[in-house]
Parts: C-alpha cells; sequence; structure tokens
C-alpha cells in the first residue's frame, strides 16, 4: 500500500522520531511506514489520519491491481 | 542504556573477575578450582563484551533505540536484576548440591532455584511485548514463533535419532538447552526480520 505520509510529515516540519513519538511508535515503525514497508493496523491508520487533520484514503492509497 | 555501555559494564566485571582470580592466586592462596571459577566468569564476560562490540552498527542504533523507549527501560530494570539473580542462584544450587541434599523435596527445590529468575524475565518479556508498538510486535512475535518452530523441529528429530539408538544424549543435557537454543534462535531471527523494516 503507497502513502503520503513523508509528505505529511515533512509538511508539519517533523521528524521521523518526533512522529514516532506522537504516534506513541519506534521511529523504526516510523521509517517502515513511510517507505511502504510496513502497512499499518486501522487503529494506528486512523491515529495517523487524526494527527494530521486528514481522512484516512487522504494518507493511505491502495496498490493498483 | 546503550549496547556500548553494556560491553563496558562487561569489560569492568571481566577485569574485576580477572583481578580476583589473581588475587586468589598470588596472595589468598586459594584453591585451583576456585581461582579456574574466577578466570572463567572473566573470559564469559570479555567473550560477551566481544559479542557487544561486534554487533553491526544498525542493530546497535536499533537496540539503542528500543531501550531508550518506556518499554524497553521497564524491561531492562527487571532484566539486569534477574540475570544477576539466575547467576547468584545458579553458583548457589550447583554449590549445595554438590554439598549433597539428602531430603529429596528439599533437593528439587534447590535445583529448581535458578528457575525463579528466569521466570521472572519471562513476565518481564511478556510485559515488554503487550507494550511496544505493531510492528515491534509483529516482529517479536514471529521471531518467537520461528524459533519455537526450529527448536521443537531439532528436538523432534534429536528424539527420533535417539529412539532409532542412532545418538545417546544425555536427557537433563538435553532438556536444559532447550531455552538457551530457543533464545539463540529467536535472536538471529529477530536481527533478520528486523533488517526487513530498516
Amino acid at each position: 500500500m503507497q502513502n503520503r505520509l513523508r509528505e505529511l510529515r515533512e509538511r508539519e516540519g517533523l521528524s521521523q522520531g518526533e512522529l514516532a513519538l506522537r504516534l506513541e511508535v519506534s521511529r523504526q515503525t516510523v521509517n517502515a511506514l513511510e517507505t511502504g514497508k510496513y502497512d499499518p493496523s486501522l487503529p494506528l491508520a486512523f491515529r495517523i489520519a487524526r494527527l494530521f487533520g486528514t481522512r484516512i484514503e487522504d494518507v493511505f492509497l491502495p496498490d493498483q491491481a | 542504556m546503550t549496547l556500548r555501555r553494556f560491553m563496558w559494564i562487561f569489560v569492568a566485571i571481566a577485569v574485576g573477575a580477572f583481578a580476583l582470580a589473581l588475587l586468589g592466586r598470588f596472595v589468598l592462596a586459594w584453591p585451583d578450582r576456585v581461582v579456574g571459577m574466577w578466570t572463567g566468569i572473566g573470559i564469559g564476560y570479555l567473550l560477551g563484551a566481544l559479542l557487544f562490540l561486534l554487533t553491526p552498527r544498525w542493530w546497535r542504533q536499533h537496540c539503542d533505540e528500543m531501550y531508550a523507549q518506556p518499554a524497553g527501560r521497564r524491561y531492562l530494570r527487571v532484566l539486569w536484576p534477574a540475570l544477576v539473580g539466575y547467576s547468584l542462584a545458579l553458583f548457589a544450587s550447583i554449590w549445595l548440591l554438590k554439598q549433597g541434599i539428602a531430603s529429596v523435596p528439599l533437593r528439587a527445590l534447590v535445583a529448581v532455584l535458578p528457575v525463579l529468575p528466569l521466570a521472572l524475565m519471562m513476565g518481564a518479556g511478556l510485559r515488554y511485548l503487550r507494550e511496544i508498538d505493531e510492528l515491534q510486535r509483529r516482529i517479536e512475535t514471529e521471531a518467537i514463533g520461528i524459533g519455537s518452530l526450529l527448536v521443537s523441529l531439532l528436538y523432534f528429530a534429536g528424539g527420533l535419532l535417539q529412539k532409532a539408538k542412532v545418538v545417546d544424549l544425555d536427557a537433563a543435557m538435553a532438556m536444559i538447552w532447550v531455552f538457551p537454543l530457543l533464545c539463540a534462535v529467536y535472536g538471529i531471527a529477530k536481527m533478520v526480520l528486523t533488517r526487513r523494516y530498516l
């Protein structure tokens, strides 16, 4: 699954570590999310969307089949 | 607490153990057995320090980050006292058993003494597993799963070979090695899985 997490984070001027702190996850998890190596659970996806004041579908984009 | 700091703590313990061995050998006239024990402890800790030194930088950084988090700090707060307790309990248990204990229930109690600090450590491990984030929990559970499956397979094959009289292993040693083997395979699996998400 693709996502706009890095773009949103950089727009807010946050480092990976700062975002990790706000989401209560590790920096490695933020990095894995940004690089598309890990797809988050629904609760974490909601937390991310809420943090950036947007909807889940505006952050996470399904892969085209 | 970083892995580098752990390495220096191990070096300090090793130097202390070697100093005690030298003191025992040349000043206090300790028996060779006791001097050998402290030398062995020193060598063990030195090997541990070498292991810390040889770990790849990415793994050190990952561990330092994980153990700087609240869940990691809570885990370490239990881990180190539990490991020291385990070493002391193991030492006391072996020494007491060598002296000979006639009562079977008391002998059983003394023999399983080292299990108690390990149970404490496992409890802390389970708490750590519940407290870390979902990706780390996935890595941990997958590594524990791989460790359990591989060690089970190894022991199943070993059991069949023993039954077929191909090998003749000491049952006590085989049982004692289950946990260290699990830890070793879990550790290697965790490194490989962590690398996948970096």
